[in-house]
């Protein structure tokens, strides 16, 4: 009995969902008799199979429901949206009622009677009804005088009966043919020997006097059924109902009925409709899929054991076995594959429902719906599609008013698709709607601590709209029981996320949202990188890794600290790090020194990169995922776990847990650009000396140029051949005013700045030392100002910038001279950034050497080209390669300066040196000279 | 499944509960024999780093992985020694198979259904909720195993 009522309860839980869904299309489409014909049919099986369970409340709901169905098969009622939703109601609770039974084994108590009245009544036409001509004949009900009541479906008149029994002789429970109607609504029929016209539904059967019901056969047929009596005994539950029969034949007929059995294959083959499916349990599809699972394993395993040996009469067979299984693991994966609409099917009656909620007009297009995914995957996001839709409804689409108003056709559309693309499915979700309100996000945002205004203001939109994926985030000014809860958009994200997918969003506002997910279309078996840390390994998907960098001594990437999170630059994007070992809590982390060095892995963790910090890579393999036990599914470092071939155990890690609390997603872009932007800031910011000199106005000196800065007293300042000197550190200095005349002698503190290059001094005297500044300089290079780089807006104030070179240049031509060479050594200087051609120009001059300053390839090309030669190149890095990789000056010694002396770029370069180091920079020239005049 | 001891007739027609006997600490258990499907040495465990303290770590029997209970942890004692690996009683449940780590495995007891106590007074409180009774041996308790409790499983009743 217990199998009988299970399948009962699987059986009739499809049919309601398939209902749902025909009453809705029915509703768009009232006149499509072909849909209304499937829901009666299905309905009324379903109050079939009822009475023969013995289940009385929810054959009376469901005779209630079919009434009322039937006369919007016959006509006489119109249908309307509070009729269909009248009929959705019964359907509902017949829902309810079954949820019961199969959790108590019997039906609740309780009471539908006032449901059953209100179907009745409309039923009764005491709703709106409009007087239609009665479609066909007046239909006797089919009472059974014999039986005292109605007949049931299925049932033929006692007296027919009798009359059929009489013609032939009944062999026990030999029957004949089955007439069983499928969900197709085909009529799977046997031809019998006789020319009887087989009747379908809906057919008058003169012998009865009236239309055929479904599941009833015509009389005649039931004679040439019984007269042929093919069947064989056991195979062919009787489809006739009699009175005698005992229960449990009575409950075969009607399961097999609702199972759409043909027991007895079409012998004469006409015109039989065989569904070819199989029903499987589940558990057993599970059950297959770990054995083969292991199966894989083991042939794993194997294939390694071969590789240590030379074994060659194995190889041969294992290869076999190896391709063998391969296929059959395909096999098997292809039986876990469902198509996507199975997790649509309850769709369309969502929206409907929510579309009478919220008075809005919604049409819910779906494409694609035969995509097929995984089983386990389709399980796990049905929740987040409906949660989805449900929000597209009720927060994307605008009242039907503000739509009219904003020259919006009045119906919401919401697009549901589905497709794969390169081993994911790809589902998107759109509505027309009015889209995410971003400033409404970013306050929500602030409120709730998760940003500040800075960053917000510097965020795109896209990056503020990801803030809805945050824990409790709800813009919904009113909490509907249909979302708002503010619960479900994270929740969202977290279920797509531990099945290895991802989220994201796009919105226009006015135009309307879409939301992508990208899930992987296979779970079970992956590629896996193997990790070391210490002495434990773990595994690593391949999909979540994008690249494998190696970091610390003696790499060019190095460990660096912004914000307390250490980073690596990783091609000009800062990436957060993590170290396996502190984010598991054993050992010590990886890079502690600059002379450790360790494996970054850059992983894909939702979209956005973090690198994650091991001692070792060691290989890559095949695993098979094996789910988490439910004590460690807390931890969130962890996605699974695997067997390799060496049967050690080993957890896998996933890089979502991993890098969760490091970088929440919706800094990801935020951080990147921030980094990104520091990083420049960082090099863009010159720390400058703001000095007055000549006026009230401050100017600028990059400070890195200053040596020191001094103060003498006035009268420490003397006069030596036109120039004013000072006694300094053993020597004269020569001091020039910076637009300023000097006041020698006088008692005042003159304020001095300092430029020093090997025995040389300079100094420059200014009116007043201001400030030091660190600031992005954005320098608007002004044209002919002799002593002026050009100016910028430093704290708000414009000012100059002063050239130093020029200054100094001033006072050379009329001073010593730093040594008395007779040629000076030629430099060629390559720097895209004028700025810094500026500062190390003069510097390179004051050492001594003739600067060529170029700003490019292009001009690098010009100065080639006229024939010139140098004796060292110095500049940027990247463009001091590409001149070498022209040809230029190949044998030429170069030295390349930039911020970051460590980022890798000392191919070919002599030396690379940091910017902020002049005195370097000219020693490591002073020493090329050296060298080449020795050699 | 061999030996039982029994006091009383052996032809005794009295229900009788079966039971795995285990050491844990210094305590006699049993572990009811219907919920145990095996007994093995737990080998080459993995550890599992930021797991809850009672979860020893997995490890694979018969391409399985199972997941690693220490019963002593569970119970509040002290570990065992770095080097004794003890032994392991193979529960399962639901699609998962544990395995419950104990100091050592004896023979299976089979005590009479009537002579099943209720945990006494002075048994430590925390293990309450792991023991459902005793039977009152010769020279010892033996402390009858809630097998599903002791696993940390208490919610989930998802019998094999």
């Amino acid at each position: 009995m217990d199998d009988l009522i299970s399948e009962f309860l699987t059986e009739t839980a499809e049919s309601l969902d398939v209902i749902d869904a025909e009453l809705v299309r029915f509703e768009n489409d009232p006149d499509d008799k072909a849909i209304l014909d499937n829901i009666f049919r299905l309905l009324h099986t379903v109050k079939g199979t009822c009475g023969f369970l013995g289940l009385p409340r929810l054959e009376a709901v469901a005779h209630a429901g079919e009434t009322l169905l039937g006369k919007f098969r016959d006509g006489e009622l119109k249908v309307s949206a509070p009729m269909v939703t009248l009929v959705l109601q019964a359907i509902d609770q017949i829902k309810y009622i079954l949820e019961e039974l199969e959790a108590n084994g019997a039906e609740p108590a309780g009471d539908d009677s006032e449901l059953i009245k209100r179907l009745e009544d409309a039923a009764m036409g005491k709703g709106v009804v409009e007087d239609k001509a009665p479609a066909a004949e007046e239909v006797p009900e089919g009472w059974d005088a014999d039986l005292g009541r109605e007949l049931r479906p299925g049932e033929v008149s006692l007296a027919e009966l009798e009359a059929a029994f009489d013609s032939t002789g009944v062999e026990g429970e030999d029957s004949a043919e089955i007439v069983a109607v499928d969900r197709d609504d085909d009529i799977k029929e046997t031809a019998a020997d006789e020319p009887v016209e087989n009747l379908g539904i809906g057919d008058f059967d003169p012998d009865l006097g009236r239309e055929l019901r479904p599941g009833e056969v015509s009389a005649a047929e039931l004679e040439a059924a019984f007269e042929s009596a093919e069947a064989e005994p056991g195979m062919a539950p009787p489809e006739v109902i009699t009175p005698d029969m005992s229960k449990e034949e009575a409950l075969q007929a009607a399961v097999a009925e609702l199972s759409g059995n043909d027991p007895v294959a079409g012998t004469k083959g006409e015109g039989v409709k065989m569904t070819k499916t199989v029903r499987v349990g589940v558990d057993v599809l599970e059950t297959l899929m770990t054995t083969v699972s292991e199966l894989v394993l083991t042939r794993n395993q194997l294939m390694q054991t071969i590789r240590a040996t030379d074994d060659e009469e194995l190889k041969g067979p294992l290869q076999r076995l190896s391709a063998v299984t391969g296929e059959l693991q395909d096999g098997v994966m292809k039986t876990r594959m469902q198509p996507i609409g199975d997790a649509w099917k309850k769709l369309p009656r969502i929206i409907r429902d929510a579309s009478q909620d919220l008075d809005k007009k919604i049409d819910l297009e779906m494409e694609g719906s035969e995509t097929e995914l995984d089983r386990q995957v389709l399980e796990l996001i049905k929740d987040p599609l409906t949660h989805m839709i449900r929000n597209s409804a009720d927060h994307g689409l605008e009242t039907t008013e503000k739509r009219i108003s904003a020259g919006k056709p009045e119906k919401g559309v919401i697009r549901l698709k589905a497709y794969h693309e390169g081993g994911h499915i790809i589902i998107s979700i759109s509505d027309d709607g009015q889209g995410l309100n971003t400033e409404m996000i970013g306050e929500k945002a602030l409120d709730k601590g998760l940003t500040t205004h800075e960053e917000l203001a510097r965020m795109t939109e896209a990056q503020i709209h990801r803030y809805i994926f945050a824990p409790g985030f709800s813009t919904a000014a009113v909490v509907t029981n249909l979302s708002g809860r503010g619960v479900g958009m994270d929740v969202v994200r977290t279920n797509i996320e531990q099945i290895g997918g991802v989220i994201d969003v796009s919105s226009t506002r006015g135009k309307g949202s879409i939301f992508t997910i990208k899930i992987p279309l296979t779970l079970a078996i992956v590629s896996a990188l193997i990790v070391g840390c210490d002495d434990q390994r773990f595994a690593i998907p391949q999909l979540s890794v994008r690249e494998l960098v190696r970091v610390g001594a003696g790499s060019e990437h190095g460990v660096e600290t912004l914000n307390d999170v250490r980073v690596m630059r990783l091609r000009d994007q800062l990436m957060p790090l993590i170290d396996l070992h502190e984010k598991l809590g054993f050992g010590e982390a990886a890079i502690q020194s600059d002379e450790d060095s360790g494996f970054v892995i850059v992983l894909d963790a939702g979209g956005r990169n973090v690198g994650l910090v091991v001692d070792n890579v060691l290989d890559t393999e095949e695993i098979v995922v094996k789910p988490l036990s439910d004590s460690l599914r807390g931890v969130s470092a962890y996605s699974g776990a695997t067997i390799l071939g060496d049967g050690s155990v080993l957890m896998i890690l996933d890089p979502n847990g991993l890098a969760g609390e490091i970088v929440s997603a919706m800094d990801e872009e935020a951080y990147n650009e921030n980094g990104a932007r520091s990083a420049a800031e960082v090099q863009d910011t010159q720390r400058l000396l703001l000095v007055r000199a000549g006026g009230s106005e401050p100017k600028a000196v990059p400070l890195a140029l200053i040596t020191r800065l001094e103060e003498f007293e006035g009268d420490a300042i003397e006069s030596a051949n036109g120039q004013e000197v000072v006694q300094y550190r053993g020597r004269l200095m020569p001091i020039v005013g910076l637009d300023i005349s000097i006041d020698v002698g006088s008692g005042e503190r003159q304020p001095v700045l300092v430029f020093a290059e090997d025995q040389t001094a300079i100094g420059l005297a200014v009116d007043e030392i201001v400030d030091v500044v660190e600031e992005r300089v954005d320098l608007q290079m002004s044209s002919g100002k002799q002593g002026i780089i050009g100016s910028a807006v430093i704290k708000g104030v414009a000012t100059d910038v002063i050239d130093i070179g020029w200054h100094l240049d001033q006072v050379r031509t009329g001073s010593v001279q730093r040594r008395a060479t007779t040629t000076r050594r030629k430099v060629l200087l390559v720097d895209a950034d004028a700025f810094a051609r500026r500062m190390v120009a003069p510097l390179l001059v004051a050492a001594g050497y003739d600067v060529t300053p170029t700003g490019g390839i292009h001009e690098v090309r010009v100065v080639a080209e006229a024939g010139e030669t140098f004796d060292a190149l110095v500049g940027d890095p990247t463009a001091l390669e590409k001149i070498r990789a022209e040809g230029f000056w190949v044998d030429v010694p170069a030295f390349g300066v930039t911020d970051w002396p460590d980022t890798g770029q000392n191919e070919g370069m002599t030396a690379v040196l940091p910017k902020s180091d002049r005195s370097a920079l000219i020693a490591a020239l002073d020493k090329a000279s050296l060298e080449e005049k020795a050699a | 499944m061999s030996g039982a001891h029994m006091t009383g007739s052996e032809l005794s027609s009295e229900a009788m509960n079966e039971y795995v006997s285990v050491r844990i600490g210094n305590q006699l258990f049993g572990a009811p024999v219907n919920e145990i499907r095996e007994v093995f040495a737990p080998q080459s465990v993995t550890t599992v780093p930021q797991a809850p303290a009672e979860v020893a770590g997995l490890l694979n029997l018969r391409g399985r992985i199972v997941t690693a209970i220490d019963a002593r942890r569970r119970l509040g004692l002290p570990p065992r020694d770095a080097d004794d690996a003890g032994m392991a009683l193979g529960v399962e449940r639901g699609s998962e198979i544990f395995g419950l780590i104990v100091d050592s495995v004896g023979e299976v007891l089979r005590r009479p259904c009537a002579e099943l106590e209720p945990v006494p007074a002075h048994v430590d409180p925390n293990w309450r909720s792991m023991v459902k009774g005793v039977h009152r041996l010769d020279k010892e308790l033996l402390a009858v195993l809630d097998v599903s409790a002791v696993l940390g499983m208490a919610n989930k009743d998802k019998a094999a």
